[in-house]
């Protein structure tokens, strides 16, 4: 039995790592050493024969990612900077008004609070497509596609639902006379959030803010429909490769996919112990 | 005072949610195009190229065979990792981040390559499978063939989301006392007695929940067909490609609002149903605790 679990343990271990370290691999060849019929796994320092495994380490598809690419004037770059931008600012106003939120809804008897409660969690359900043609036609009335505006906005809203739940978790795990203390001493209810809650809270609201911002960086459906210039961010110009006539860069691609994947790896390294509640929405605490 | 904490979350909610819903109603009834200027009121003519066109249904019935495969296949991979993964052994913290690890990326960028792992022709996959003796003389067209195309958006699926099946279960089995094992080892209980009557019905909710997670988000699949077929492919085109069809493609917004609200109803009706659920579980958690 306990052979059994290594075999299976091992086996799915290798097959869910492998495209994880081909990438890396990849990231590291020339262009030309990534199309052919045998593949090159074996790093080396000079050139040798196509059906060799033999591959030589470069360092150039890191190199041109700082290059303009096909037909535009932007690098790999400006659309790393769009998306750290976009995501930064809408986690930002997602996990303040998140927080607020949940905290109204932890601390007081708010008529139809389930029923508010669940109506924000179930926003997270809507197929981005399927509500597109209104808010395109809306944005269109502001002028926001096409700006990082409208997608901050859209990734704030989007995010509410993680921010509320997973906030209202850790904030009903404060105990109430803390503040009950405080406001009895006179403090406003205001006062009281912000010196005794906040502070309880700041690890909470950092483990939502990763979530969010993975959630952010990650997006395709909103920001692929919404924008076609100015604002394009990663998944939207990777995506956009794919139909490209001389065949896709695969080293740039790998490498580009290494430096938008490592912060979040990091992150996700970080909020192991929390993973748990952030991706069921705070429904299931360890 | 309370309406000041939650209030400005509901507003930007009701405005970015509840009125896209509405405002797609009323385009449904619309010939609307992509490129603005006027539009018209064309009754239910919108509908009746729904249910008249094949394609329609068929979306339905590719979305909901992508999601019941996929769900189905996670859940069990997910679920066996998970035992296999109870008893500690030395670099079990990095073998589980590593396995967690693809969950938490972006599926755009991760489907782009994929296209490199798949190809036909250069990717590893079949030069992997061509070493192992498999496939050699036929190496099999993943990206490009009819009978493939769908089950390679199943296998970069069913690598993106093992894991999050295998974290919930873990959870589970965690949450499963001690005690009832060692009750069971008294009375001489079986391995798969054991497993049927303490295992299984104990992790059962837990289960349940990420099984409803996992169906919500399957169903709006649209990433990684985009990244693998594009959205005009027959043998990929779930609900939310097709909809990018009519929309983006066809510049019918009125036409593809109508195909959103017949969307919408299926995804509300499941939202409704994992409401409930949650519901009923945190209520059943709340009596635990008090």
């Amino acid at each position: 039995m306990k052979a059994l679990r290594s075999v299976v343990i091992a086996v799915y271990f290798a097959v869910a790592a492998m495209p994880l370290a081909w990438m890396a691999v990849t990231s590291f060849k020339h262009t030309r050493d990534t199309i052919l019929a045998q593949p090159k796994y074996i790093p080396a320092l000079s050139q040798s024969a196509p059906h060799s495994p033999l591959f030589q380490v470069s360092l150039e598809a890191y190199r041109k990612l700082n290059a303009p690419y096909a037909g535009t004037d932007r690098t790999y770059f400006n659309y790393l900077v769009n998306s750290v931008v976009i995501g930064l600012l809408s986690t930002v106003a997602s996990v303040v008004l998140g927080t607020f939120c949940a905290y109204g809804f932890s601390r007081f008897r708010i008529p139809g609070g389930r029923d508010w409660l669940f109506f924000i969690l179930s926003t997270r359900f809507l197929p981005p497509l399927a509500v597109i043609a209104p808010v395109l036609t809306m944005y269109r009335q502001f002028d926001l596609p096409n700006t990082h505006l409208g997608l901050v906005l859209l990734y704030t809203v989007f995010n509410l639902s993680l921010s509320v739940w997973l906030m209202k978790g850790f904030i009903d795990d404060i105990p109430r006379a803390y503040e009950e203390a405080a406001l009895v001493d006179g403090y406003s209810r205001l006062r009281a959030f912000f010196l005794i809650i906040i502070p309880q809270a700041s690890r909470g609201m950092a483990v939502t803010a990763v979530f969010c911002l993975i959630a952010a960086l990650n997006e395709y459906g909103f920001a692929m429909t919404l924008n076609s210039y100015r604002a394009v961010t990663v998944p939207v110009y990777f995506a956009g490769l794919q139909k490209n006539i001389d065949g896709i860069p695969w080293p740039q691609v790998a490498a580009g996919v290494i430096l938008f994947v490592v912060p979040v790896i990091v992150f996700t390294v970080l909020v192991r112990r929390h993973l748990l509640r952030g991706v069921t929405f705070g429904t299931v605490k360890q | 005072m309370k309406w000041g904490f939650v209030g400005p979350v509901l507003a930007l909610l009701i405005l970015f949610n509840i009125f896209p819903l509405f405002y797609n109603i009323v385009l449904s009834f619309s010939n609307a195009e992509l490129s603005g200027g006027g539009w018209q009121w064309v009754g239910t003519h919108n509908y009746g190229v729904i249910f008249a066109d094949p394609k329609y249904g068929a979306a339905i019935r590719t979305t909901g065979l992508f999601v019941a495969v996929a769900v189905t296949l996670e859940l069990i991979l997910g679920f066996v990792l998970a035992l296999a993964l109870r008893d500690n052994f030395p670099g079990k913290t990095v073998v589980l981040t590593v396995l967690l690890v693809p969950m938490m990326l972006s599926p755009a960028v991760m489907g782009l390559y994929w296209n490199l792992v798949l190809n036909g022709h250069y990717g590893i996959l079949n030069q992997i499978l061509g070493a192992c003796g498999l496939a050699l003389d036929n190496q099999p067209q993943w990206l490009t063939s009819n009978r493939l195309k769908l089950f390679s958006i199943l296998i970069i699926d069913i690598w993106m989301w093992t894991p999050f099946m295998m974290l919930i279960a873990m959870a589970g089995l965690n949450s499963i006392p001690r005690h009832l094992y060692e009750a069971a080892e008294i009375d001489r209980a079986g391995r798969w007695t054991v497993f049927r009557r303490i295992t299984l019905p104990l992790c059962a909710p837990l289960l349940i929940l990420a099984v409803l997670l996992r169906t919500t988000d399957a169903l709006k699949q649209f990433d990684l067909v985009m990244a693998i077929t594009g959205p005009d492919d027959a043998a990929t085109q779930t609900l939310s490609a097709l909809l990018y069809q009519s929309i983006f493609r066809n510049f019918k917004v009125g036409l593809g609002s109508a195909y959103a609200c017949v969307t919408l109803v299926i995804v509300i009706a499941l939202a409704t149903v994992f409401t409930r659920y949650i519901d009923s579980i945190q209520r059943r958690q709340g009596r635990i605790d008090a």
